[in-house]
C-alpha cells in the first residue's frame, strides 16, 4: 500500500504541474504572475476555464473507462468505442436541433443517450456463456456506426453553417469552455470518483468471476446498475461540455494498470487523476501546435490512442 | 464428332470477335463528332477541355457558378444545379442534383449535360473518374480574387456564345469595383475581424478571397496572415487582436460576436455589422454588392467616441 501512496502523491503533483504548464502557455503569451488587463481577461475568461474543464473531462472519461473495463472484464471497453460517447453526442444533437440551446437540456439528453447506448451494447454483447471480447467490440462497433449514421442524417438536415461547427465539436473540442461547464463536469468527476471507488471491492470480486462475487455477498445487479449509471452520467456531462473526446477511457486505465496492477481500489481513483493529466496535456498541444489556429483535442487523443488500441487488440 | 463441334465453336468465336472489332472501330468513329463542331477551352486548372461549339445543356455544381452563368446571360442553358443554388430566383426552378458536397452522379448523367461546371479541384477528382466515358466535359471554375470574376464572366460568355451579355456584365462589375475604389477612404484602414461562426469562432485566413475583398473595400483584416482559407481562431488571439470592426457573415449560427471579443474596440464602439453570408461567401457577380456594403461600413464613424 505504501508504494500506492507514493504513486497517488506523484499523480496529484503531476496534475498540478500539468495544469500549471497548461495555464502558462497558449496562442498568446501572457505573463502569469503579472498579467495586464488584457492578460487577465485571457487567463481568467478563456484559458483557466478551458484547462480546468479539460482536467474534469479527462477524469470523467478515464473513470468511465476504468469501471466499464472492470465490470465487463474487458480491457477494450471504452466509452468511445462502445458507442456511449456517440449516444451522448446524439442526445446533445437532439437537444440542439429540437430545443435550440435550452440550458440544461444538453447534459440531460446526453446522459439519456449515453445510458441507452450503454444498455444496448450490453444487451447485444451478452450471451448465455457470459461476455466475450469479440462480441463486445462488435456490439460497440455496430452501435457506434449506427449512432454515427443517425448523427450524419441529423446534421445533413441542419443547415450548412450550423453543421460546420458541429463536426468540429463532435471530434472533441474544449474551445467553448465556460465556468458553468467546468462546475458541471467537476461535480460529475468528484461524484464518480467517490461512488466508483466505493464499488471497487465488488468489482475486484466480479473480475474473478460472477459466481465468486455472488458467494461473497456482492449484489451483482445493483453494482452493474451503479456502474452503467455512473459511466453514462460521466460520459454524458463530458460530451455535453466538449463533444466526444475519444480513447481517454481506453489508454489511461490501461497505463495505470501497467503501473499498479489490477486492484480496482487503486485503478479507479488513479485513473481519474491520470485522465485529467492526459487531457490537459493533449489540449495544450491542440491549443498551441498550429496557433493561432486550433485543433480539436479529440484529434490529439485519437492520434495517441488509435495505435495503442490496435496494439492492445493484438495482445488480447 | 466432338472435335468438329469444338472447331466450329472456335471459328464462330473468331468470327464474333472479328465482327466485334469492326463494330468497335465503327463505334469509335461515331463517338467522335466531327472536329469542326468541337473546340478546346482552357479551364482554371489549365486543362484543355473539349466543348461543343454550341453548349445548350450545362450543369453547375456551385451556387457561385450558377450566379455567374446567369450573369453571363446563359441561365436558360442550365439544366441542373445544386440545392444551394437559390439566386437569381429563376435558379430555384432548375432541376436539383444534390448539394455541393455530394451531388448525385446519376441525376447529373440523366440530364445529358454537355458540360459540368465544378468549383474546386477536389470536386473534379470525384467527378472526372465517375464521368469517364460519359459525354459530358468537366470544366473547373476556380475564383481566388475579385478581379477573376469579370474575367470568368467573359469566358462563360465565350463558352455559351452570349458574349455581348457577358461582356456587359463584366464591364458593369469592373465599373462598380472602380467606383468603390475611388470613394474617399478613412485615413487609416480599420482593423477588421470577419467572423464566419460565433461559438467556435471560424474566421477568414490568408487563402480566402474574402480577405482580399475586405482590403479592396478599404479595411484590413486582422487574420490576413493566418494560413488556410477558413481557420478556427484561438479565442485568446481573437481577444488580443482587438478588432475595430467586426463583420458577421450573417447566418443562423452567427448572430453575435464571440464572447472573447466582448470588450473589443468594435463591440464598445458599436461597430459590429452583419453582411448577408451568400453575397459575401460566393465568389461571383454579387461580390460587387458585398464590396460596396463593406466600403460603406468601413467609412462609418464609430458611434461611441
Amino acid at each position: 500500500m505504501k508504494r500506492a501512496n507514493y504513486i497517488f502523491l506523484l499523480l496529484i503533483a503531476g496534475l498540478a504541474a500539468a495544469v500549471a504548464v497548461a495555464i502558462s502557455v497558449g496562442s498568446e503569451s501572457v505573463s502569469v504572475f503579472a498579467p495586464d488587463e488584457q492578460g487577465r481577461a485571457i487567463l481568467f475568461d478563456i484559458r483557466i476555464p478551458r484547462v480546468l474543464l479539460g482536467a474534469c473531462v479527462g477524469a470523467s472519461l478515464a473513470l468511465a473507462g476504468a469501471s466499464l473495463q472492470a465490470l465487463l472484464r474487458n480491457p477494450l471497453a471504452e466509452p468511445y468505442l462502445l458507442g456511449v460517447s456517440n449516444g451522448a453526442a446524439l442526445g446533445t444533437l437532439i437537444a440542439f436541433v429540437l430545443l435550440g440551446d435550452v440550458a440544461g437540456a444538453r447534459p440531460v439528453l446526453a446522459f439519456a443517450g449515453a445510458g441507452i447506448a450503454t444498455f444496448a451494447v450490453y444487451q447485444m454483447a451478452r450471451s448465455k456463456t457470459g461476455m466475450n471480447v469479440e462480441r463486445l467490440v462488435l456490439a460497440g462497433v455496430i452501435i457506434t456506426t449506427f449512432l454515427s449514421s443517425i448523427i450524419v442524417l441529423l446534421t445533413s438536415l441542419l443547415d450548412a453553417a450550423r453543421l460546420r461547427g458541429y463536426t468540429f465539436w463532435l471530434l472533441g473540442d474544449l474551445s467553448q469552455a465556460t465556468y458553468n461547464g467546468f462546475y458541471m463536469t467537476l461535480a460529475a468527476a468528484v461524484a464518480g470518483t467517490i461512488v466508483l471507488t466505493s464499488q471497487a471491492r465488488a468489482l475486484n470480486l466480479m473480475m474473478i468471476g460472477e459466481r465468486d462475487a455472488f458467494d461473497h455477498g456482492v449484489e451483482i445487479g445493483r453494482v452493474r446498475m451503479i456502474i452503467f449509471g455512473m459511466a453514462s452520467m460521466l460520459v454524458g456531462t463530458s460530451v455535453a461540455a466538449s463533444g466526444s473526446v475519444g480513447y481517454v477511457g481506453l489508454i489511461v486505465p490501461h497505463i495505470v494498470r501497467l503501473v499498479v496492477g489490477s486492484d480496482n481500489r487503486l485503478v479507479v481513483p488513479m485513473s481519474a487523476f491520470a485522465g485529467a493529466i492526459f487531457v490537459v496535456l493533449a489540449d495544450t498541444v491542440a491549443r498551441t501546435a498550429i496557433a493561432p489556429r486550433e485543433l480539436p483535442v479529440g484529434a490529439i487523443t485519437a492520434l495517441i490512442g488509435a495505435p495503442l488500441f490496435i496494439f492492445l487488440l493484438r495482445r488480447s | 464428332m466432338k472435335r468438329r463441334s469444338v472447331e466450329r465453336q472456335m471459328v464462330c468465336l473468331l468470327m464474333i470477335m472479328a465482327v466485334n472489332l469492326l463494330l468497335a472501330c465503327d463505334r469509335q468513329e461515331e463517338e467522335l463528332p466531327a472536329v469542326a463542331e468541337m473546340r478546346t477551352v482552357k479551364d482554371d486548372l489549365g486543362r484543355e477541355v473539349r466543348l461543343p461549339e454550341k453548349v445548350t445543356r450545362a450543369v453547375s455544381l456551385a451556387p457561385s457558378i450558377t450566379e455567374m452563368v446567369f450573369a453571363a446571360g446563359a441561365g436558360d442553358r442550365l439544366v441542373g444545379v445544386t440545392s444551394y443554388c437559390d439566386y437569381p430566383a429563376a435558379a430555384k426552378n432548375i432541376q436539383k442534383v444534390g448539394d455541393t458536397q455530394s451531388p448525385n452522379i446519376e441525376a447529373i448523367i440523366a440530364l445529358r449535360p454537355q458540360v459540368i461546371f465544378v468549383s474546386t479541384a477536389s470536386q473534379l477528382e470525384a467527378f472526372a473518374t465517375a464521368l469517364e466515358g460519359q459525354r459530358a466535359a468537366v470544366f473547373v471554375v476556380d475564383i481566388s480574387k475579385l478581379d477573376d470574376v469579370p474575367d470568368r464572366l467573359r469566358r462563360l460568355g465565350q463558352i455559351f456564345g452570349t458574349r455581348e451579355r457577358a461582356d456587359l456584365a463584366a464591364i458593369e462589375l469592373e465599373q462598380r469595383v472602380a467606383a468603390v475604389e475611388r470613394r474617399p477612404r478613412p485615413e487609416r484602414p480599420p482593423r477588421v475581424l470577419l467572423q464566419i461562426s460565433e461559438a467556435d469562432l471560424f474566421t477568414i485566413g490568408r487563402d480566402s478571397f474574402i480577405t482580399e475583398l475586405v482590403e479592396r473595400a478599404g479595411g484590413k483584416t486582422v487574420t490576413a496572415d493566418i494560413p488556410g482559407g477558413y481557420p478556427k481562431l484561438s479565442k485568446e488571439t481573437a481577444l488580443a487582436l482587438d478588432p475595430e470592426v467586426i463583420i458577421l457573415s450573417d447566418s443562423s449560427d452567427n448572430r453575435n460576436p464571440n464572447d472573447a471579443m466582448k470588450n473589443s474596440s468594435a463591440v464598445r464602439s458599436g461597430r459590429v455589422y452583419r453582411v448577408n453570408a451568400d453575397i459575401l461567401s460566393r465568389p461571383g457577380p454579387r461580390l460587387a454588392d458585398a464590396l460596396e456594403q463593406l466600403a460603406t461600413l468601413f467609412s462609418q464613424e464609430p458611434a461611441g467616441n
